[in-house]
């Protein structure tokens, strides 16, 4: 579904993806892990299209040069050179880390709003499977979502992503920030977004532990390079793996 | 006398009020302020003027013209001047600010002076409220002012575009990953805020001449209301367009009408040296914007 070949990122002369190949096959979840700053979001925001949108801003005021090269295909097209508005469309979702809501809308708007794209029967259905999947949403339909808790934000982030209809969905760091109670039911509900819509996801994390027991295959990276790839199963008996990123 | 400054007062703030929307429109969304609206303001009422009495349109299609152009002239603008330094406000402000004074300049070049140089009311006569006599014209402005605001609520509360404006609003970045283009909203919050622009022209204008001094004060109009509201607040428009609509009125009566204008000035000194967010500014946490 999702091939990347030889992706590089710079901004200004830093390079924050180093020569990055992976592929994600249709219906999988892979998990993307690494520590701060190793450009798990640079790789996520680059498939989006935002890095792309960041460089043409940038560009028209004249401030940081960012460099993009390498190949991404999706769907058997190359997208490097797309606006993140036609990925988009052709159902390429990303949810930002840190929850991104709209936090003066309410619940319901902010769903709305996430329907842009697409006609009425499509948002029900969405927004109705969201609220079947976070039951707990359903009292605060009409709160303003800057007053939810962070676990709540992070739900209806991922519903609003679910409503702008995906077929690949990036998941940004969902679980930052939650406790492990919340974790494991996020961890539930991603599981369940795959096996109900058929959603083919990428998820990424700093640690290994929460995210392990769902995902088909990870690769790892550091500096904006990859160290290592395998299924779940493989990466849990990594010792490596185990030292760096089990946070023991 | 209590009734006159209660019914002209209302009047007043809703000519503050029509003028103040579309620049606060425009400024909520896109966070552009635009300089040019209130030579967009005269550019509209001239236009409808060069249509009707140079080229014999009749007044309706005129303004539906002028209305047409100014929605053109906004996103013009964004395409071809303001693309250019988005996301830089100074250079936002001088580019507005520059193709303002050189769209109301060029009129004054023109020879665009003169009390010719007026539009006909839309229906003639007045009634009289309490004793009072007010003209059909003014009772339209109030009557435009109170329908447009709840327009306004209704279409960004449950219109598709509306919903984006109030996305783009609160942060473009997240509504980018949901499929909507800032580039083609802040294009459309532009063309909008013009046409408004326009539309408070056609409205307006017929109270008296049309010349390029009005554009000047719009722009300040617009600004005080804004300021004192909260700049791209919209129950702030509301609010501080009562509050200056009222102070203008009252010191139109007890004063002297040309001190109106100083009366805008003044609440933009005082607002920004007492409180520079505003009444409703965006500082207060989690402020209804758009
Ligand atoms: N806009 C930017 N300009 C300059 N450098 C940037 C920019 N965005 C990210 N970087 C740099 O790129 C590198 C990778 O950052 P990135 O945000 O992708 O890391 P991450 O893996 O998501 O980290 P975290 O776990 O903290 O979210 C970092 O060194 C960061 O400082
Ligand atoms: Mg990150």
């Amino acid at each position: 579904m999702l091939t990347v070949k030889n992706l590089m990122v710079f901004y200004e002369n830093a390079l924050a993806i180093n020569d990055l190949s992976l592929k994600v096959g249709e219906g999988e979840i892979v998990g993307v892990i690494g520590s701060n700053s190793a450009g798990k979001s640079t790789l996520l925001n680059t498939i989006a299209g935002l890095t792309l949108d960041l460089k043409i801003k940038e560009r028209r005021k004249g401030g940081e040069r960012i460099t993009l090269m390498g190949e991404i295909r999706y769907l058997g097209e190359d997208i490097v050179d797309m606006l993140a508005v036609h990925r988009v469309k052709r159902g390429i979702v990303l949810c930002r880390e840190r929850h991104p809501i709209f936090p003066e809308s309410d619940v319901m708007e902010n769903l709305r709003i996430a329907a842009y794209l697409h006609p009425k029967a499509h948002f029900r259905k969405m927004a109705d499977y969201t609220f079947d999947l976070f039951p707990q949403l359903k009292k605060y339909r009409r709160k303003r979502a800057g007053f939810l808790s962070g676990g709540e934000q992070q739900m209806l982030a991922i519903g609003m992503a679910l409503v702008a209809g995906p077929k690949l969905l990036l998941l940004d760091e969902p679980l930052l920030g939650l406790s492990p109670a919340m974790q494991t039911r996020l961890v539930g509900a991603i599981k369940d977004i795959r096996a109900t819509l058929g959603i083919t996801i990428v998820i990424s994390e700093q640690f290994a532990r929460p995210v392990l027991p769902m995902i088909d295959r990870g690769y790892v990276i550091e500096n904006g390079m990859l160290v290592l790839a395998g299924t779940g199963r493989e990466l849990m008996e990594n010792p490596e793996v185990k030292s760096a990123y089990f946070g023991v | 006398m209590f009734a006159a400054i209660l019914i002209y007062g209302f009047i007043n703030s809703s000519i503050l009020a029509l003028v103040a929307m579309g620049f606060n429109l425009t400024f909520g969304i896109s966070g552009v302020a635009n300089f040019a609206y209130g030579a967009i303001y005269i550019f509209a009422g001239f236009l409808v003027w060069i249509f009707l009495n140079t080229l014999g349109v009749n007044y309706f299609l005129s303004i539906i013209l002028a209305f047409i152009s100014s929605y053109l002239l906004g996103y013009l603008m964004y395409r071809f001047i303001i693309l250019r330094v988005r996301g830089l406000p100074l250079s936002e402000v001088m580019a507005t600010f520059g193709l303002g004074l050189a769209i109301m300049e060029l009129f004054r070049y023109l020879d665009f002076v003169g009390v010719k140089y007026s539009l006909p009311v839309f229906i003639d006569g007045s009634v009289s409220i309490g004793g009072h006599f007010i003209d059909y014209q003014r009772l339209l402005i109030g009557v435009v002012a109170v329908a447009l605001t709840v327009i306004f609520y209704f279409f960004t509360h449950y219109t598709k575009m509306g919903l984006a404006f109030r996305a783009i609003a609160q942060d473009d970045e997240t509504a980018l990953t949901l499929g909507i283009d800032p580039d083609r909203i802040g294009a459309f919050s532009l063309a909008l805020g013009s046409s408004l622009a326009a539309l408070a022209a056609v409205i307006i204008l017929p109270l008296g001449t049309i010349s390029v001094e009005n554009g000047y004060e719009v722009l300040i109009n617009a600004l005080a209301v804004c300021i004192v509201g909260g700049l791209g607040s919209t129950v702030g428009v509301i609010v501080a367009s009562i509050l200056v609509g009222y102070s203008q009125t009252l010191t139109a009566n007890y004063i002297e009408p040309h001190w109106m204008i100083l009366v805008s000035l003044a609440a933009i000194a005082v607002v920004l040296v007492v409180k520079p967010s505003g009444i409703f500014g965006k500082q207060k946490e989690l402020e209804e914007r758009v």
